[in-house]
């Protein structure tokens, strides 16, 4: 096997419990976003755009979709004869069945796969984040720095600070103290669970934490903190630009309705950092004589003889007559029939909206609609 | 069927009347209905067919050709039996007068030699259509015939042939002692050895042969019984994928009765218009009756109607531009027009 400079590994194992029925027969990097993508795309084309032609996507929860998605890794240009994407999920020794246990365990079950490239650094990623980042320029401050291990930082506001693993670092940015979720942070500077890992380090620490029973072999809590202790040289890289952990209805909801502004921050047209997905080859979208769409996103093979007002549409959604789409996201192959109502409002792929549904928040809530939603709502008739 | 069915695709056609949109393109590769080539119809139809080797013919300007069809990939013809291949002619000069031109194919016997699928079925580039052709073949094995040549229901030939291979491979090379010089040929002559039946074809299927056609077929997508009968997912028309974003409309944008692609940006109004993908359309701009290709930029303030804009035309702001339904304007690939240019 031809040896890589950088091999990244991407966890997309996460279940993403906060969202509720959409990722009950999915794992979250599969949940579609933006009226094409699905969140995965985001990261496999920043590995694409970035020059990273090697990496590893651990796969663990409902992974049948996913994995027919990424397939060989055709979408992204990332079908090489030497590296390309390999899908790996959790297997089976002689004597157990090993389950990843935590984002240290996925990838201490996978060094023989690293081995292969003998990678002098290794990039780990999450497949759960909309953000557009060039990777390459994280390693070469990775090298500038010396460093052992980095992980990039993003300012988020402090009243959520508590959520994300927290970094105080000093004025080279050197980290002093890495605080999992804190309940008092100390400042709000968060890590994007981003890391790269100069291979030694990477190696020594994995085996050393599979070693210890005591260990929830996890990044975050575990390894991070015993790098810290035995004070190797940990880096922060700041990101400045849009970055957003699509972890519930609210905000996978809000990063839709970020797309729709006139100067949204994360640019779907660049031509230069092209985010690429699998294409599901439909014509162009109708819109009807009838029909009226404002300031929106709609994707391919959508019929459109309604009102569409600030709404992303996926691939292939049908809106009746005299239907009111306003605020909401409706995922691939959605029907919407005629005089339906509809607003602030997530509609899963393939659910069928009857004629004069009406759907309508009247709390600030978004509304995930679901078949079991809607058969009540019709049984009560 | 996978063994069974050859497809030929004679690319080598064009046509004066469409010479304003072909200065850089063969007819087999002219944009259509937003997003797809010509061929793309054709080709998919092949594909949805079961078919797995295709053979297209291409006759010069075949870049753009090539590039839209690469090793097959997008039509799942990138195979290592059978798949796509892409025979140019080795003759320089004179554009051969018939669909399935023999002294075209004889430069490519290889091809056939080497081929094991029974038959072979013969068409053009320029029809668009969403036809699957296993019943005809089926219809043509049961009726026992030579060489079916298949009709719209309306009486047209929409000069496509179905025929054994070993045939058609007689037929080329016994091309000189027969006097046929195509399919054509062949078919229009009553004193024929063979038994030749017609297999009528009951849905869409139009024919692009001038600017004319090209533009009132493109109009006659917006009819929702004609984009229904060409746009199914049982039978999808491939084309090239883009990565393209969807398209955004923004503040200000109305869009009615139109097709948009993907990767559109509309700030303007739009109506009774095919715009598509890649394409910029700014403020207080109003499109009307207009196909726009690729990558067209209009800036604000224009007004277009009944206008056909090749790729990557650039419109600067406050550009009239007005054709008739008969005579639609037809600005050239690439070209920049200004507001007092055509004033």
């Amino acid at each position: 096997m031809e040896k890589k400079r950088c091999v990244a590994m991407l966890l997309a194992g996460g279940k993403g419990s906060r969202l509720n029925a959409l990722t009950k027969d999915l794992a979250k990097p599969a949940v579609p976003f933006g009226g094409k993508y699905r969140i995965i795309d985001f990261t496999l084309s920043n590995c694409a755009n970035s020059g990273i032609d090697t990496v590893g996507v651990l796969t663990q929860y409902q992974p049948l979709l996913l994995n027919s998605y990424i397939g060989i890794g055709s979408a992204w240009d990332l079908d090489s004869k030497n590296g390309g994407v390999t899908v790996l999920p959790p297997y089976s020794e002689s004597s157990e069945v090993k389950w990843y246990t935590g984002t240290a365990s996925a990838i201490y079950q996978n060094l023989n796969y690293l081995k292969q490239y003998q990678p002098d650094y290794v990039l780990i990623l999450s497949g759960d984040h909309i953000y557009k980042m060039n990777y390459e320029s994280m390693l070469e401050y990775h090298i500038e720095k010396r460093a052992d291990v980095t992980i990039s930082l993003i300012e988020v506001p402090w009243a959520e600070a508590s959520r994300f693993g927290i970094m105080n670092t000093n004025d080279e940015l050197r980290i002093l103290e890495f605080e999992e979720k804190p309940s008092e942070p100390k400042n709000n500077l968060a890590s994007m669970g981003i890391y790269i890992f100069s291979w030694n380090i990477l190696k020594e620490y994995l085996e050393m934490d599979a070693r210890n029973p005591d260990s929830s072999h996890d990044f975050g809590k575990d390894v991070i903190p015993r790098l810290l202790e035995e004070n190797k040289k940990l880096y922060a890289y700041p990101f400045k630009g849009y970055w957003k952990d699509v972890g519930t209805v609210k905000s996978l909801w809000e990063a839709n309705m970020d797309l729709l502004e006139e100067d949204c921050e994360l640019d779907l047209f660049d031509h230069d950092w092209r985010i690429y997905s699998v294409n599901p080859n439909r014509p162009p979208q109708y819109i009807s004589p009838d029909a009226r769409v404002m300031e929106s996103l709609i994707n391919e093979g959508c019929t459109i003889e309604g009102k569409i007002d600030k709404s992303v549409l996926f691939h292939g959604v049908t809106v009746g007559k005299d239907s009111t789409v306003k605020e909401s996201v409706i995922m691939p192959d959605a029907t919407i029939g005629s005089n339906c109502f509809i607003e602030k409002a997530i509609v899963p792929c393939d659910v069928k909206i009857p004629d004069g549904t009406v759907i309508r928040s009247f709390d600030d809530e978004i509304i995930l609609v679901t078949e079991e939603m809607l058969k009540a709502l019709y049984s009560a008739y | 069927m996978k063994r069974k069915l050859l497809g030929i695709i004679d690319a080598t056609t064009y046509h004066e009347d469409l010479d304003d949109l072909l200065t850089h393109r063969s007819l087999a590769a002219l944009p259509y209905a937003g997003r797809y080539r010509i061929i793309d119809f054709v080709l998919s139809n092949m594909v949805n067919s079961g078919i797995r080797s295709v053979a297209i013919f291409p006759k010069m300007q075949y870049r753009s050709l090539m590039d839209h069809l690469g090793s097959g990939k997008n039509w799942d013809l990138n195979r290592k039996r059978d798949g796509l291949f892409f025979f140019p002619s080795p003759v320089v000069g004179s554009y051969p007068k018939g669909i399935g031109s023999f002294d075209l194919f004889a430069a490519n016997m290889d091809y056939f030699y080497r081929s094991t699928q029974e038959y072979a079925i013969i068409t053009n580039c320029y029809t668009i259509l969403n036809m699957n052709f296993k019943p005809m073949l089926e219809w043509h094995m049961h009726a026992n015939c030579d060489i079916t040549e298949i009709h719209h229901q309306d009486g047209r030939s929409l000069e496509m042939y179905l025929i054994k291979t070993s045939l058609l491979m007689k037929l080329i090379e016994t091309r000189f002692e027969t006097g046929y010089s195509c399919m054509k040929d062949v078919v229009s002559d009553i004193h024929n050895d063979y038994t030749v039946c017609q297999y009528d074809y009951d849905g869409y299927a139009v024919k692009i042969d001038s600017i004319e056609s090209y533009y009132s077929t493109s109009m006659n997508l917006l009819k929702p019984n004609v984009w229904q009968n060409l746009f199914n997912n049982d039978q999808p028309i491939l084309t090239k994928v883009k990565d393209e974003p969807p398209a955004k409309y923004l503040k200000g944008s109305s869009v009615k009765n139109s097709m948009i692609a993907n990767g559109c940006l509309i700030s303007g109004a739009v109506e009774n218009s095919i715009v598509s993908r890649g394409v910029k359309i700014g403020k207080g701009t109003v499109i009307k009756n207009c196909v726009i290709m690729q990558k067209c930029q209009i800036e604000d303030n224009c007004y277009l109607d009944s206008v056909i804009l090749d790729k990557d035309v650039r419109v600067e702001s406050g550009t009239h531009l007005t054709g008739t339904a008969g005579a639609p304007f037809v600005i050239r690939k690439g070209t920049r027009q200004g507001a007092l240019m055509n004033s």
